[in-house]
């Protein structure tokens, strides 16, 4: 008696898998009306910003409050574009400048990143470690936006992490204060709400694709909504220690409508059932990351 | 010209003096908050309690690693958690396992109320229509919406699916939707899926919001039960900063790990 409203329920849950087989994940290709390759998004999404008043709060700031997700080319992926490999589906990239979109590595550096693109057992989002700045972004997940007086507060869905920004242009902490979160500092600049990130502790990545950061780097996001449903996100990162000149980032936030959403828990390090497989118990991953000096 | 001046400051010394003289025939003058742009009281700010809840909600003598406290158990009105007698044998059974057993030593979320008296600070932030609850331990939040939601339904987890209200000047937060994964404390008070926690904060004072949790769970527990207990305002904390417990096991080469399912 079972059996076939089993089959039925397996055949219908199977479509989607056997229509999608045949045609290649659709993309629409516009976000805000702009196209989603990241240096033409990023002229179309500036120009329209110059004409567009966005919503107000209370207190007269750019309204930017409910649900957001990105449209970010797989960027959580791989910050450059790429062909793709083990578990990293090609990409488009998103960097703006330089404009081949590549990170400006210094040699040392690009020679580390190619090395850890093969060890993504050391990528921290594995080990649930919060995804730091500008990756929180990049994430496949979405977050909710608050706009309590004085502060913008990102409440992610990913792990739930969070970002709190101060919006009173408040001294960072002392330099020797590294965190996994960062300390971000934000003020407004007309429309455009700006954060500066600094107190990183370098132990983040930016992708799943061995993109690493030092203690040294220096993130400024900008925020500009240029369409009621659309934010431009900006990054630039500089770190004199690794690049050779500073490199953008850009992509597309859109605000996620569904009638009666909200975020459902996220527990992450709660369900971890592979830690083994990280940190070398197996033999089949050593991640020089997590392992103690003597270890090493 | 030296008179009338005289006769101001009596009068206005007069005055003073009946203002006080009333205040106390009337009892201690009620506080009263500071208020949001849209007048419910403000509880934003970076807050912590300045008790040993976290280890044990009970009256508690100090043993190793654990400081001495007076409970918060406020009813039943003999500080005891009003146990079914199963369930009491599970706590006694969990408080000799604590060391290994409490999910906070496996930097799990911490749960709801813990996570509210824990020895880390919080931050809380307020709008019109939504609250948020921002700790340290963690990187956790509690998002609590003030208009009404429906809940999913069947919904599971480590921090419950919480709504909120004002009642008068009482933020009262209703919160369902747990798993029987957490603890209360370290004491191994524990409680099942079927707990729901209904909470109050009264910003009492400028640095204190009088916190009050009843728990409700009909499969460990025979009758409600309520905790009262003030957190304090951190007036030397402008930010809180980041506790990420298991981050910090794997740098010292105890990563925590969770069972392996069989082959």
């Amino acid at each position: 008696m079972q059996t076939l409203p089993r089959f039925l329920l397996t055949f219908v849950l199977l479509l989607p898998l056997a229509a999608s087989a045949q045609t290649p994940i659709a993309r629409p290709a516009q976000s805000g009306g702009c196209p989603t390759e990241s240096i033409a998004f990023h002229a179309c999404a500036v120009a329209k910003a110059r004409t567009f008043t966005p919503p107000r709060t209370a207190d007269g700031k750019p309204d930017f409050q409910g649900y957001w997700r990105s449209r970010n080319n797989g960027i959580a992926y791989d910050v450059e574009p790429g062909e793709g490999s083990f578990a990293v589906p090609p990409t488009g990239g998103e960097i703006i400048d330089p404009p081949d979109k590549k990170i400006p590595y210094q040699p040392w550096a690009l020679a580390k990143r190619n090395e850890l693109r093969t060890k993504s057992f050391e990528d921290p989002q594995g080990h649930c470690a919060p995804s730091g700045a500008p990756r929180k972004n990049n994430t496949l997940f979405g977050w909710r936006l608050m706009q309590p007086r004085g502060f913008v507060v990102f409440l992610y869905e990913s792990m739930h992490d969070y970002r709190i920004i101060p919006t009173d242009g408040r001294p960072h902490l002392p330099a020797s204060i590294k965190l996994w979160h960062g300390d971000p500092v934000g003020h407004w600049e007309g429309n455009t709400l700006v954060v500066d990130y600094r107190n990183l502790n370098g132990k983040h990545w930016f992708d799943m694709s061995g993109n690493f950061q030092t203690e040294n780097i220096h993130v400024v996001e900008r925020y500009t909504m240029f369409d009621p449903d659309t934010i431009l996100f900006e990054a630039t990162i500089e770190d004199a220690t690794m690049y050779t000149r500073p490199w953008t980032l850009a992509f597309s936030l859109e605000r996620n409508k569904e009638v009666g959403y909200y975020q459902l828990e996220y527990a992450c390090h709660e369900g971890e059932r592979d830690l083994q497989h990280f940190t070398g118990d197996t033999g089949r991953g050593q991640s020089q990351q997590f392992k103690t000096e003597e270890q090493k | 010209m030296k008179l009338p001046m005289v006769g101001v400051t009596i009068a206005v010394l007069l005055s003073i003096a009946m203002a006080l003289v009333s205040a106390q025939g009337a009892g201690p003058r009620r506080y009263v908050a500071p208020r949001t742009p849209d007048g419910h009281p403000d509880l934003q700010g970076v807050w912590q309690v300045r008790n040993t809840a976290h280890w044990d909600l009970q009256h508690h003598a100090g043993s190793y690693k654990t400081p001495a406290g007076l409970g918060v158990v406020v009813d039943p009105a003999d500080g005891t958690i009003p146990y079914q007698p199963a369930a009491l044998a599970k706590k006694n059974e969990n408080f000799k396992t604590r060391e290994t057993d409490d999910p906070y030593e496996k930097c799990y979320l911490a749960g709801v109320p813990r996570t509210m008296y824990l020895p880390l600070p919080f931050q809380i932030f307020q709008t019109s229509t939504e609250v948020a609850i921002v700790s340290e331990y963690v990187h956790t939040w509690r998002w609590i919406p003030l208009t009404p939601l429906p809940r999913y339904p069947g919904y599971e987890s480590w921090m419950g699916d919480p709504r909120g209200r004002w009642d008068g000047d009482t933020l009262v937060v209703e919160t369902v939707g747990f798993n029987d994964q957490t603890w209360l404390d370290h004491a191994g008070n524990f409680h099942s899926d079927a707990l729901k926690v209904t909470e109050r904060f009264t910003r009492t004072a400028e640095d204190v919001i009088t916190y009050e949790a009843t728990m409700e769970d009909p499969k460990v527990f025979t009758r409600p039960w309520t905790i009262r207990m003030p957190i304090y305002r951190h007036r030397d904390l402008d930010r809180i900063l980041e506790n990420e417990c298991y981050l910090y096991a794997e740098e010292v080469g105890k990563p925590i790990r969770g069972q392996h399912p069989e082959p």
